[in-house]
């Protein structure tokens, strides 16, 4: 393929991908030292390190902070463990086993506006949720608007959500074991929990570290559940990262604050990510 | 290969999976349920409000000719730059690769602000352009399409060539009929995440005739009339069904298409 053909094809894709990805992202560091407000685009003042210095002082970035690092940490360990319980199971030869997989994998397609709006419904005082309770003679409970329990509330529709997708992963990491290991263990006189901890776990260790760093990723981001079901509330009890620095942009157009703010997020994110990737290399060391 | 353990295991793990099936479907269930009851004049009654008062045939109209021009863009402008990363011989291809694997690294709600400025410079804001354009260029389908067409024969394009036909020609004639597999990947992808996008269509419209059905409906729910949950879950089903008929027909693709992703 000639230079000149090469240029052509890639040029319809190389201008939206300069105007509307480079460009911003170049934009948003030089954004994120500058004091800038749409209202009063003319004035721009360069605050240097001055956004991120404010940032790490507010409380309402702390708060926002924890609740996503809590969301985090309650719903990740939670998601893959299930994800893999139910791969092992839906790996099974059951008549039913497509209807199973399908099941689980389809709330991982509809958007999460929907399922947030569902959810809603199903904690609100008269939903199902608190029917459920009934049935187990335990009181109604708030839910969404009880502080305590509206963080959680919101995980738990966020497993549920996202465990069939996770699942599909493992699956298709299962696929990947030979089975002359599974016949040489099962002779040897391994039994289940034998052959899950010294053959399946190891050999989906690289499937389970890119799920967590996918997670890991995306969990950091979350913001359309908390946008939808509580809108940070009550009393800042659900506030994420994401929704503090839309806050900050859209609706305080303190747009040169909230870029700083995305960058510290985004620094948490690499050194998470760098963080499992070692972990995993150290695992696989100590394996070899 | 069963075992006999594996046989075994069957009603075991019946008794924890469908119950687990029962969860996972319950909620949409009762999505449907609610859309459909409660309503005077029939269990279309929700529907036909939700499409006679308000916006709500807009938000469809929007979403789906934002899902249909993102759709096809990306599946043109990534065919081809995949082809000239995966076929031409210029100064720069490793760098180009690189900087569009560099970006995938970058989490979209990082460029959430500069993308809504560039957006507002060129005046685009509440215009079908800014729902569209920004989004033609996915740094993620172009290197699927590169993958793909790096496993087209050399040998084939050669051959054409030696008849003389234009690299054009021999793209859309002996290339891209190759890698049909990658381009239902890839359409069925960009559906489902163009049909489900919510951050950037609420940052980048203001007007009520602007917004896709996500936006709308979550807005609608943040109203300040009391909510309608009958309406709001008819309106949620008109914006559940499509995905999950694109799910029941491609499931195969789509599973492919988070394996390609897995691989990467």
């Amino acid at each position: 393929m000639k230079a000149r053909s090469a240029f052509a094809f890639l040029t319809p894709f190389l201008a939206v991908f300069t105007l509307f990805s480079l460009l911003p992202l170049a934009l948003s560091i030089l954004l994120s030292f500058l004091d800038w407000s749409p209202l009063n685009p003319e004035q721009a003042g360069w605050v240097g390190f001055g956004h991120y210095a404010r940032a790490l002082h507010e409380p309402r970035f702390w708060g926002a902070l924890r609740n996503t690092f809590f969301f985090v940490a309650g719903t990740i360990p939670l998601t893959t463990t299930l994800a893999l319980g139910l791969a092992l199971l839906v790996r099974l030869p059951l008549k039913l086993r497509t209807l199973f997989r399908a099941g689980f994998f389809v709330p991982s397609v509809v958007s999460m506006v929907v399922i947030s709006l569902i959810w809603k419904h199903l904690y609100a005082p008269f939903g199902g949720m608190n029917a459920l309770l009934g049935w187990l003679g335990i009181p109604p409970q708030r839910w969404l608007l009880d502080p305590e329990l509206a963080l959680p509330a919101v995980m738990a529709m966020d497993v549920w959500a996202s465990v069939g997708y996770y699942m599909v992963l493992y699956l298709a990491g299962l696929e990947t074991i030979p089975a002359e290991l599974y016949e040489a263990a099962s002779l040897d006189g391994a039994g289940f929990w034998a052959r899950l901890r010294h053959i399946t776990w190891p050999a989906l260790k690289p499937m389970t570290l890119f799920i967590l760093v996918v997670n890991t990723m995306r969990s950091f981001q979350i913001f359309v559940e908390v946008f939808v079901m509580t809108g940070g509330g009550p009393m800042h009890a659900t506030e994420t990262v994401v929704l503090y620095l839309y806050d900050a942009a859209f609706h305080q157009f303190r747009m040169g604050y909230a870029s700083a703010v995305a960058y510290l997020l985004f620094a948490i994110l690499a050194v998470f990510s760098l963080l499992e990737l070692k972990w995993l290399r150290s695992e696989q060391r100590t394996l070899a | 290969m069963t075992s006999r353990a594996e046989r075994r295991s069957g009603p075991l793990a019946y008794l924890i999976l469908l119950p687990a099936l029962v969860t996972m479907l319950y909620p949409l269930w009762l999505m449907f349920r609610l859309s459909v009851s409660g309503g005077e004049g029939g269990p279309l009654a929700h529907y036909a409000a939700v499409w006679r008062e308000g916006l709500f045939g807009r938000y469809l109209v929007n979403s789906a000719v934002v899902a249909l021009a993102v759709v096809l863009g990306n599946v043109l402008f990534a065919a081809l730059a995949g082809h000239a990363l995966a076929r031409g011989r210029f100064r720069g291809r490793g760098l180009l690769l690189g900087a569009v694997l560099t970006t995938l690294m970058v989490p979209r709600q990082m460029l959430m602000i500069p993308l809504y400025l560039t957006v507002a410079k060129l005046g685009w804001v509440d215009t079908y352009a800014a729902l569209i354009v920004p989004f033609l260029a996915d740094g993620f389908n172009v290197f699927l399409m590169r993958q793909a067409f790096l496993g087209v024969p050399v040998e084939l394009e050669d051959q054409a060539r030696v008849d003389g036909a234009a690299d054009l020609r021999i793209f859309y004639t002996v290339s891209l009929p190759l890698v049909k597999p990658a381009l239902a990947v890839m359409t069925i992808n960009t559906f489902l995440s163009s049909w489900n996008s919510f951050l950037y269509p609420l940052v980048l419209t203001t007007s009520d005739e602007m917004r896709t059905l996500p936006v709308g409906l979550a807005l609608i729910s943040q109203g300040e009339h009391s909510v309608d949950w009958g309406h709001l879950m008819a309106g949620s089903a008109l914006a559940a069904l499509p995905v999950i008929g694109v799910f029941l027909v491609f499931q195969r693709q789509i599973v492919r298409g988070i394996m390609a992703g897995a691989g990467r």
